[in-house]
């Protein structure tokens, strides 16, 4: 069945981050934690999930905090929406390659309720800010009634929709230090049009003063958005430039085991590996002649 | 070229500020006091026998006020053929076929309550394509088709799963392609597709204790739906009264007939009380009436000099599994088939085939759109293979008003319109002949292509309209006309006539988007850019009956013949001496001497307007009268083309049409930026997705893409070119649907002229334009992979 209307469910809304967590540890499985909704509540509709509870995480004001420092990098709570991110300085100054993926999220309408937070813990393999935040060691700082944890983000992911969250236990912030000097990044994305999931997303980034290596994630050609770490060392060899593009590309499609849906083909979505990793090296290191 | 006060200028349309602000209401919106909800029960499989329906546990549930299957209504539905059930009996045609209905005082309950009700299915074999339905021994899925009751006109064959066959012979084209230097074959598709109707199936019924009928219903054609309600439900036609609120959007999928049956008779049901039945857009898109699939196979002959000499023409329309409204698309697709092209030995078979999926209706373009795919796309090839420039090659082939025949043997009237016009102007447009300016990364191409189209309303000989004029006492009016609002704008249109022909002022032209049988003049349908002429002229006629009685009413009192009489700027005055003049609010109700002895009486004036000229065709030859007018245009397109995605941008789209005549430029632009998207998200995205049981995998606005503001072109050109047609309302001709036609085949065009690959199939995904690119001209890939520094692995 296809529902109109959602199950029933009791609202809360706290103010403080303990009575949320509270609430959580309460209730569960039972719980859910709504922040823009736009992952959940089609869930709720179509029955996917039933959560008895709600707890809207909208109201406590260390959530709200989207802040930078250069130790700690940068630090975006739960409740902050896809355009706060677009709107941020900071980010377009240091992270323009979180920013891109962000810019290439659903639309401008969406893009004022939905989060990042959501869009990691919803653990899609499609989440666009994946790629970006796997490549720029993002971490996840977790919390619960037993305390705090932080964690990589590429540990956060386990499966298809699939966290390390536990039902008690909610993230507070994504933590992205600052990028390596002089380093420069890109998101690509194919979509069957301009605001789509993405069928693949490219996240590169090209780290000058680390021995030229280049890191790579990748969105919607695995259980989990996937950062293909086997790559990066090979730029270290001395090799010319095209001929280790062509070794990165074997090595990469061994790794990720893209499937055949509504979307896209397996084949497809292997080409568009094959050519969006190519477009972004191209991009990062600056064309590949001078390689 | 006379001068218009109104006609021709930009006024806005009369809904325009409550629908920006947000304050029209719509069926989907209204609520009727002591209403109930309705919540249908879907097949999940796509053919299967309906053993046993088991609803004792969904009647438990608290609320629960009715519970209906197809057992209960044995009525058979459909506008030319009877071949709809209000819900299934006997058999489940396709997955998302309603088998069982649920009315309860909630939504919620009534959710809860469906998937409690166990049905037991005993599953047979299914058939998805449209030609495998035509093979023998393909499972029949309307074994009962001889008894179903349909039009004359229409010719299904009983024991396949044919639903009509339509055919058209004109001249001989056997000897045609004897005569032809050069045959090309081609054959082309395209799925079926959704109309994607921002305001889903919609509609409350209420069936009264005292036998009469109120229904609030999401449609276009309120009168139709009065009319086949009576037919079907055999409730007599006085006793049944549709409203017809201003609905979101139609494009033909709230043609005819819908779910009103049903809601009405869940209503009486229900013990009369109002019941509301609203799709979710997960149902809309399994249960609600789609456009066509089609299947086509082409064959043309032609000279060396590039004269169409002959063509023969398949067109297999998958119907899904009722074919109601789909058998006259098949039909207008039939008769107009070979498009704006003067072919003088022509043979046509179009076929509407059942098969297990969706049910299809009328779509914007009826037919046309599918054709003009396949046609102005086979038109590019053999202009090709003539070593001809395409514009040139339908420059010597398009029909010619007052002398050329078309396929269904009309001479043209000499004011038609001027294609050639229409083709040049895109063409100039376009810079044809200009190389594309070349993109900066060298794996994206550019390229042009042009289509053009024709198109009249696809109605019945008898469709007709009226229009109802009465004055209020400021001298103000009230317009009424049946045509539905859906987003269109024709009203507004329509209003402007009126002042025109009244001298007053549009402001002062008061007209209801809300429909109501019982207080509005009959109009046929809202359907088939037919409104603007055929209400049109009708309210042409209502204003001149009004006017008559305003100026005769004024010549008693001021004293001259009323020939001598002028109405303008709402007063009436003595042609050559404006002084001598009396204001039109002192008429319009009755005319008071000072001394209090009244005459006259408020005016109302009526028009009406009913298709002349055109004929039933013959059946076997297809011969005969089809439209009232055809509509001439064309369209251009440049896109640009990533041959590593496959990726089809749209840059810039030209669109150029004979309208006749201007009556609204804001809203004629409207329509064509409208509907040059609408058809290019139909030409690049849109399809509906099945796997092999049948089941639609995209039934949501996730995975069924549908084109938003960031995937239309930066630039479109609407070009308007007026040669008036005598019969129209100042010479204007339909625009609605025209708008459409030819984008999709343009696009195709473009695409080859940017990289030489023949595109036969709808959508033209990235992914499907990639396969053709690697099946076609795979170097194009390898060399822009060596550009990025590689090899292709």
């Amino acid at each position: 069945m296809t529902a109109m209307t959602l199950p029933e469910f009791e609202f809360r809304s706290p103010e403080t981050l303990e009575e949320a967590l509270k609430m959580l540890w309460e209730k569960k499985e039972e719980s859910a934690v709504l922040a823009g909704g736009t992952d959940l509540l089609v869930d709720m509709r179509s029955r996917i999930k039933r959560p008895k509870l709600l707890v809207d995480i909208k109201r406590i004001p260390e959530l709200r905090e989207i802040s930078y420092n250069p130790e700690t990098g940068l630090v975006i709570g739960a409740a902050i929406t896809l355009n706060e991110i677009l709107k941020d300085d900071t980010v377009r100054e240091r992270y323009s390659l979180l920013q891109k993926a962000v810019s290439l999220m659903c639309d401008s309408i969406l893009r004022n309720r939905a989060t990042l937070v959501g869009n990691i813990c919803n653990a899609s393999p499609a989440a666009d800010t994946a790629p970006p935040l796997l490549v720029l060691d993002a971490k996840v700082r977790i919390a619960s009634v037993k305390g705090f944890r932080e964690v990589k983000i590429e540990d956060f992911f386990k499966d298809v929709k699939r966290s390390c969250l536990e039902p008690w236990e909610m993230v507070t912030h994504v933590i992205v230090p600052d990028p390596p000097k002089e380093s420069k990044g890109t998101y690509l994305k194919a979509g069957r049009t301009k605001e789509d999931l993405a069928i693949v997303g490219v996240a590169a980034l090209a780290c000058k003063d680390d021995g030229k290596r280049v890191r790579i994630a990748y969105a919607s050609v695995a259980p989990t958005p996937i950062r293909v770490r086997e790559v990066e060392e090979m730029f270290a060899k001395e090799k010319p430039l095209p001929d280790l593009i062509e070794d990165v590309i074997s090595v990469v499609k061994s790794r990720i085991s893209p499937i055949s849906d509504v979307r896209a083909s397996a084949e497809y979505r292997l080409h568009l590996v094959e050519v969006l990793t190519r477009m972004a090296l191209f991009e990062v290191l600056g064309g590949v002649q001078d390689g | 070229m006379t001068e218009f006060k109104y006609v021709g200028k930009p006024f806005p349309r009369v809904d325009a500020l409550e629908k920006v602000t947000g304050s029209t209401t719509f069926a989907f919106d209204l609520e009727v006091p002591g209403m109930l909800y309705v919540k249908l029960l879907r097949s999940p499989l796509p053919h299967a026998k309906i053993l046993e329906i088991d609803d004792s546990k969904a009647r438990k549930v608290p609320g629960v006020v009715a519970i209906a299957t197809g057992r209960d209504f044995p009525i058979k539905l459909g506008i030319y053929v009877g071949d709809r059930d209000v819900l299934a009996r006997e058999k489940v045609l396709w997955v998302g076929h309603p088998v069982a209905a649920v009315v309860a005082e909630s939504l919620e309950i009534a959710e809860e309550a469906v998937d409690l009700i166990e049905v037991k299915y005993e599953p047979l074999e299914p058939v998805f394509d449209p030609i495998e339905a035509l093979k023998p021994g393909a499972p029949i899925i309307h074994e009962r088709l001889s008894e179903y009751r349909r039009l004359p006109t229409f010719r299904p064959k009983p024991g396949t799963n044919i639903a009509n066959v339509f055919t058209l012979r004109k001249g001989d084209v056997k000897r045609g392609f004897e005569k032809s230097d050069l045959i090309v074959e081609n054959e082309f598709s395209m799925p079926q597709v959704s109309h994607v109707y921002m305001e889903t199936m919609s509609v409350i019924a209420h069936y009264k204790q005292s036998g009469d009928v109120e229904v609030w219903s999401s449609t276009q054609s309120p009168f139709t739906v009065r009319y086949l309600t009576s037919i079907c439900l055999g409730i007599p036609i006085r006793r049944i009264l549709v409203h017809a609120p201003c609905l979101g959007g139609g494009f033909g999928g709230k043609a005819g007939l819908n779910m009103e049956p049903l809601a009405i008779l869940l209503s009486k049901k229900a013990g009369y009380r109002p019941v509301k039945l609203v799709l979710s857009r997960e149902e809309n898109f399994t249960s609600a009436a789609v456009r066509v699939g089609l299947k086509a196979w082409i064959k043309t002959g032609v000279k060396e000099d590039g004269r169409l000499v002959a063509e023969q023409i398949k067109y297999v329309f998958d119907a899904g599994a009722y074919a109601d409204y789909a058998v006259n698309v098949g039909r207008a697709a039939g008769y107009a088939g070979t498009g704006p092209y003067d072919v003088p030995n022509v043979f046509i078979e179009s076929l509407t085939v059942y098969t297990n999926k969706p049910y299809a209706t009328a779509f914007r373009g009826f037919g046309h759109m599918e054709f003009h795919w396949c046609i102005e796309r086979q038109m590019d090839i053999i202009a090709r293979k003539l070593g001809m420039d395409p514009l040139e090659f339908r420059l010597k082939n398009l029909l010619k008003p007052g002398t050329s025949f078309t396929a269904t043997g009309v001479r043209l009237r000499e004011d038609a319109g001027r294609p050639d016009q229409c083709v040049k102007a895109v063409a100039q447009a376009l810079d044809w002949g200009e190389v594309p300016s070349k993109p900066k990364e060298p794996w994206k191409f550019r390229g042009k292509g042009i289509a053009c189209l024709m198109k009249g309303p696809a109605q019945p000989p008898n469709s007709a309209s009226s229009a109802i004029i009465r004055f209020n006492e400021d001298g103000s009016v009230e317009l009424q006309v049946g045509t539905s609002e859906m987003g269109q704008g024709t009203i507004t249109g329509l209003a402007q006539i009126a002042a025109e022909e009244l001298g007053i002022p549009v402001e002062k032209v008061k007209v209801r988007p809300m429909k109501s049988t019982d207080s509005d003049p009959y109009t046929w349908q809202t359907v088939g850019s037919r409104s603007l002429f055929m209400d049109g002229r009708a309210v042409i006629e209502a204003a001149r009956d009004a006017k008559r009685q305003v100026l005769e009413l004024a010549s008693q009192v001021l004293r001259v013949p009323a020939e001598n009489l002028e109405l303008a700027e709402d007063r009436v005055f003595v042609k050559g001496e404006p002084w001598k003049e009396i204001s039109l609010s002192q008429l319009v109700m009755g005319y008071m001497h000072p001394n209090g002895e009244s005459v006259g009486g408020p005016i109302v004036g009526r028009g009406r307007y009913i298709a002349t000229g055109m004929t039933n065709l013959d059946p076997e030859s297809g011969q005969g009268n089809p439209t009232i007018f055809e509509t001439f245009g064309a369209q251009g397109v440049e896109v640009e083309v990533d041959v590593l995605t496959g990726e089809v941008k749209v840059l810039r789209i030209i669109a150029a049409f004979d309208i006749g005549r201007i009556i609204n430029p804001m809203l004629l632009k409207g329509q064509i930026y409208g509907g040059s998207v609408m058809a290019m998200s139909i030409a690049l995205y849109e399809q509906m997705t099945f796997n092999e049981e049948g089941r639609l995998l995209n039934p949501n606005l996730t995975d069924y893409k549908v084109a938003r503001a960031n995937d239309a072109p930066s630039k479109i050109v609407p070009i308007l070119i007026e040669n008036p047609q005598k019969d129209g309302p100042y010479g204007a001709r339909g625009i609605g649907e025209l708008t459409m036609l030819a984008v999709p085949a343009a696009i195709g065009n473009a695409i080859y002229n940017a990289i030489g690959v023949e595109i036969k199939d709808l959508p033209m995904t990235p992914e499907n334009v990639w396969r053709q690119i690697m099946k076609q001209r795979p170097e194009l890939i390898e060399i822009a992979v060596k550009q990025l520094g590689g090899v292709k692995q």
